[in-house]
């Protein structure tokens, strides 16, 4: 059949704005498809990754968004005793917008000990020396850094919270580069507020072989009787329950996916259509020469291949470059899912655009090898 | 024993309530290097025939060999897969691919059979010269007159060599002038490669040009003014 490639590529050229309309219209829909596929990725990397499992979130009860939760910060010191922890980690949250946005900025202020332990970050530019020695010293997430063109040596402000940048950060977690690291003391007396002793949360790491839910229901009573209850869930939970509202709405947009390959199939569909019609005389030439039906059907079918494959090709491709470029993420409640491009994303684009090719030309392609050569050559 | 046998066959077509059968228990034989044309009035049926011995239409009875092939028994692949390798088929309306050049065109038949890119090469050099077209190898159909496209059309129906060239009206939507080269061309195909050819036409002149003229009247065949009956048969 790589024989009569040529032959494909000039047909789908004699019609070229017909063709080059399915194949910008495929490439749309696969743009969207892999944009949909990012969001769902970005969700279920926050919710199921293995770090999602093997650590907690002690949160005040009853609490949601960052502002509103206030512990103690020497319930880490505490908790640190239980049995199957095997580190504490008070966390300070700030963020400028607890609603679902595109543009929230997440602070998150910590010993500078513990996030070099806990958290694994690759500094892009600047040094923790630079971020030890200065109180209002950043580590900006790559992801928010391009979003808002931050370098190292920059001061800006969000929400009455001034800081300076002194390292850029890559992240195992993409979710992790829509963050920004402070110190805990400094985020604790910004804004004016003084909430020393206080912090919005404490991640707790276990011990391998802890079980989880003992060690959350351990924590929660222990502090039932407290001066603030607490409810503690695993960090995969903690942020699949904050993003519970956002996480129905991703679920939701799954079905825009189907939608998408639909449109890529009834497209390429069309245009094969009507690409065989215009040539039922063609292909009664051909099979007078002695093409044999099959032949005929794999040329049609090559032909709407070709077409998905290219089109689905740039929106894949265009899809990617995109994800990589724009550094889009949503924040909602002081979580970040992040929307990055992947090679998972990229395969299931490519492999949709082949099936929906494949598919798209199963009717024409059938329609073309069952003509009756002597009818089709009488057609005009 | 002769190239073409055409034994007893029949062809009928439904046009509303009624049945026409433009050939009724046709008998007829094609020597190898015969030259036949086949004349008759419209819709007597000659098209008909010549796309039965072409293997692209379907007998309702009798028997068509070609060679030692009964082609009414090969199913739709095979036929396909024998036609590649033994007709070449000349139509009155050309028929080219718009999209192939005049040497994509004529080497489209042949990229149907086993052969190397070197053998397929020369094979359309010399198809293409033998109608005097090499100069004009990448042009695309639109960029060629009526007469020319003709003339890549019988290169194309005789590139693979094959056992029957058929050509229906071939010179029928051409001018005088082009009518004398595709005839004079169409004899040389028969004189000089010695190619068996079965053509059909409304022109006498043209009939003329053949070794045989034949005339098909009221589903029946007539050479030099007698029906042709059945001889020797084979046994289907």
């Amino acid at each position: 059949m790589l024989t009569f490639l040529p032959y494909t590529f000039k047909s789908l050229w004699r019609h070229r704005t017909r063709s080059l309309l399915t194949i910008s219209g495929a490439g749309v829909a696969l743009l969207v498809f892999c944009f949909v596929g990012s969001v769902q990725h970005g969700l279920f990397a926050l919710t199921e990754n293995q770090e999602a499992g093997r650590s907690l979130i002690v949160f005040q009860e009853n609490r949601f968004c960052p502002q509103s939760s206030k512990l103690p910060q020497d319930y880490a010191s505490t908790i640190a005793k239980q049995s199957g922890v095997a580190d504490a980690m008070p966390i300070m949250v700030f963020t400028n917008n607890c609603r679902a946005s595109l543009d929230a900025i997440v602070f998150q202020g910590m010993a500078t000990d513990l996030l070099m332990k806990w958290r694994k970050l690759a500094l892009q530019s600047g040094s923790w020396d630079g971020f030890a020695r200065q109180d209002d010293a950043a580590l900006v997430g790559k992801a928010v850094a391009a979003r808002r063109k931050l370098k190292v040596g920059d001061k800006f402000t969000i929400g009455d919270i001034t800081v300076a940048v002194a390292g850029i950060f890559a992240a195992d977690n993409a979710a992790d580069e829509g963050l920004i690291y402070t110190h805990l003391d400094f985020l604790q007396r910004a804004r004016g507020l003084s909430d020393v002793g206080m912090v919005t949360q404490i991640e707790v790491h276990l011990n391998d072989g802890a079980n989880a839910d003992a060690v959350a229901k351990a924590i929660d009573e222990e502090f039932h009787a407290g001066p603030v209850a607490t409810t503690t869930r695993t960090k995969g939970m903690f942020q699949a329950d904050t993003l519970s509202d956002l996480a129905e709405l991703i679920g939701f947009i799954h079905y825009l996916g189907f939608a998408c390959v639909g449109l890529v199939l009834s497209l390429v569909a069309t245009t094969t259509v009507m690409s065989v019609q215009d040539r039922i005389k063609e292909h009664a030439v051909l099979q007078t020469l002695g093409f044999r039906p099959r032949r005929i059907f794999g040329l049609v079918i090559t032909e709407s291949v070709v077409l998905s494959v290219l089109g689905g090709g740039l929106g894949v491709i265009g899809g990617m470059l995109f994800l990589a470029w724009s550094d889009m993420s949503v924040a909602a409640e002081g979580v970040t899912i992040a929307f990055r491009p992947s090679w998972d994303i990229a395969m299931q684009g490519a492999i949709a655009s082949l099936g929906v090719g494949f598919l798209a030309g199963l009717a024409p392609g059938w329609q073309a090898a069952q003509a009756k050569i002597v009818t089709a050559l009488r057609h005009a | 024993m002769s190239l073409v046998e055409v034994v007893d066959v029949s062809k009928e077509f439904k046009s509303g309530e009624e049945t026409i059968r433009p050939l009724d228990g046709v008998h007829l034989t094609i020597e190898e290097g015969d030259f036949v044309s086949l004349m008759g009035a419209s819709g007597s049926g000659k098209s008909t025939l010549l796309n039965l011995v072409a293997g692209i239409d379907e007998v309702n009875s009798g028997h068509i060999f070609v060679g030692d092939t009964d082609i009414t028994e090969l199913n739709r692949g095979k036929l396909a897969d024998w036609r590649a390798a033994n007709i070449g088929y000349v139509f009155q309306t050309h028929n080219l691919i718009p999209v192939l050049t005049a040497y994509e065109n004529v080497e489209l038949p042949l990229l149907l059979l086993p052969m190397t890119a070197s053998e397929r090469a020369k094979r359309v050099e010399i198809a293409m010269a033998a109608v005097d077209l090499t100069n004009r190898a990448g042009h695309y159909p639109r960029q060629m007159s009526g007469g020319q496209e003709q003339r890549v059309g019988i290169a194309r129906a005789i590139v693979a060599n094959p056992t029957v060239v058929v050509a229906d009206e071939p010179t029928g939507s051409l001018d005088d002038d082009t009518t004398e080269q595709i005839l004079s061309l169409l004899q040389r195909v028969n004189r000089e490669l010695g190619m068996t050819l079965l053509m059909v036409t409304h022109d006498a002149d043209a009939a003329q040009r053949a070794t045989r003229q034949l005339r098909l009247e009221r589903g029946q065949l007539v050479e030099n003014g007698k029906p042709i009956l059945p001889r020797a048969l084979r046994t289907a």
